[in-house]
């Protein structure tokens, strides 16, 4: 048998009628063609496929035993579920690069950026940079405050959920509150991207908004930021806010209710003694407080 | 998926003629191929959890061959004609023709039966099932090489007896 693979292909209906043709006249397949098409006559006996289920059924119904399957689905279930959380927590353990700090009420913390940047949280607030992307974009995300010491290289920028802070080398203090936005600038030039609008503070300047009204503000001398000598300073800041600022620092509840919380206030409070703090805040308002446990009541003097 | 009874049936109902075919190429009774099926049939539910459903057809053809590896019961097989079949030259209608005709597929019929049973299954299951050799490999749990080379020993033994008597 010459062609054999042609023979093969044809059989498997593989040849095209042209094909075929030649490999009928290079050899001489009569026999081969009627092999093939006789043997295709042929028949196995038919069977009645459903007759077949039926005595199938009969036969066999006691044999079974399905009741493995729920069972094995809920192992895989339970194997797949490990397995998910095994990977999770090996992708957070080993390919995390999020880093992320916090600080509670009455905390400050010291952290060192990987480019030798330093950022001093104070307290309740929470920093956030990816340690992956940060040789490239030196992107910081904030809330609270914090204040910041930029070593010289690329693009710094502070993102904070009301506006944006750039800067390239330099000393500035970021103050993101409910209400309110602050940023200084200590030393260098900062950028500061708020409403979609862009504005540079030298040294000594501060851009200021409060209950989304951007504030004139006169500037200042400091080096640093008061709170990092333990002390919270304010220069014409409504009351509402300087309770908060002391919630913060000590873990008081304050009620100023009984009082005009829009009033300003110029002045500052220490960090380390709750009863001279709100000494310092009451005296010059012409306020009284009474203080049970961690509630605060002010209210006004005399009265 | 295969342990659902309705999912079941339905690969019952569209297997069981082929793999009876099978069978029957096999052991040449048609009881006793039902018989190998059914068996084949039984194994799968019972195992119907640990068999993955896409390899369930495999799967019942290559039970079915083990089957009857294990049984030593061997029947010739022959196979019968389709009634009222062609003839492969439908305009001839001669007597001499038709009788040399009708020789010829008894001469076939023999020369099948002669066949191992693994060239026969490869042979039937390409002419009477239609089946492509790489579906056969696949059934078989063989290479399509092998498929191939059982198909031309076939054919060889079939061309040498019938040309031979």
């Amino acid at each position: 048998m010459k062609n054999e693979n042609n023979i093969l292909k044809w059989l498997n209906n593989e040849l095209s009628e042209e094909e075929v043709k030649d490999l009928k006249q290079s050899e001489n397949l009569e026999t081969l063609e009627k092999i093939a098409f006789y043997a295709s006559q042929m028949q196995a006996p038919k069977m009645d496929a459903q007759q077949a289920l039926d005595a199938f059924k009969e036969r066999n119904l006691s044999k079974k035993e399905t009741k493995v399957i729920p069972l094995n689905f809920k192992t895989f279930m339970r194997v797949a579920a490990v397995l998910v959380v095994m990977l999770a927590s090996s992708y957070f353990l080993f390919f995390n690069n999020a880093k992320s700090f916090e600080t509670h009420i009455a905390q400050t913390q010291n952290v060192t950026l990987p480019d030798a940047s330093e950022v001093i949280l104070n307290a309740q607030s929470t920093l956030k940079y990816n340690k992956k992307t940060w040789k490239d974009t030196r992107d910081l995300e904030l809330s609270g405050e914090a204040f910041f010491k930029v070593s010289k290289g690329q693009k710094f920028t502070v993102n904070t959920p009301v506006g944006t802070v750039q800067v390239l080398g330099t000393q500035f203090n970021v103050k993101e509150r409910p209400n309110y936005f602050e940023v200084q600038c200590y030393e260098g030039l900062v950028a500061v991207t708020y409403n979609n609008k862009t504005l540079k503070l030298s040294k000594g300047k501060s851009f200021r908004v409060l209950n989304e009204t951007i504030q004139v503000v006169e500037d200042f001398n400091a080096e640093n930021p008061s709170w990092l000598q333990a002390e919270s300073s304010f220069d014409k800041i409504p009351l509402s806010q300087v309770v908060s600022e002391l919630e913060r620092q000590y873990d008081l509840n304050v009620d100023y209710e009984a009082v005009d919380g829009s009033q300003l206030f110029t002045g500052a409070f220490t960090h380390s003694d709750k009863n001279i703090a709100l000494q310092s805040i009451t005296i010059p308002l012409k306020l009284s407080y009474k203080i049970e446990g961690r509630n605060v009541t002010l209210y006004n003097y005399g009265k | 998926m295969l342990c659902e009874e309705t999912y079941f049936n339905h690969f019952y109902l569209e297997h069981v003629q082929h793999a009876s075919n099978f069978a029957y190429y096999k052991c040449g009774d048609k009881d006793h191929a039902l018989d190998l099926v059914q068996d084949a049939f039984s194994k799968i539910w019972e195992n119907c959890s640990k068999i993955d459903f896409t390899k369930a057809k495999t799967y019942l053809f290559t039970t079915v061959n083990n089957l009857f590896l294990n049984n030593v019961k061997h029947n010739k097989v022959v196979l019968e004609y389709a009634k009222a079949a062609p003839y492969i030259d439908k305009t001839n209608e001669s007597p001499e023709y038709l009788l040399e005709e009708e020789e010829f597929k008894k001469k076939l019929q023999n020369a099948i039966s002669l066949l191992t049973d693994a060239q026969r299954e490869v042979f039937l299951l390409n002419r009477i099932d239609g089946k492509k050799y790489r579906e056969i490999a696949e059934l078989l749990d063989v290479s399509q090489k092998a498929v191939e080379k059982r198909m031309s020993g076939a054919l060889k033994i079939l061309r040498e007896h019938i040309e031979n008597i």
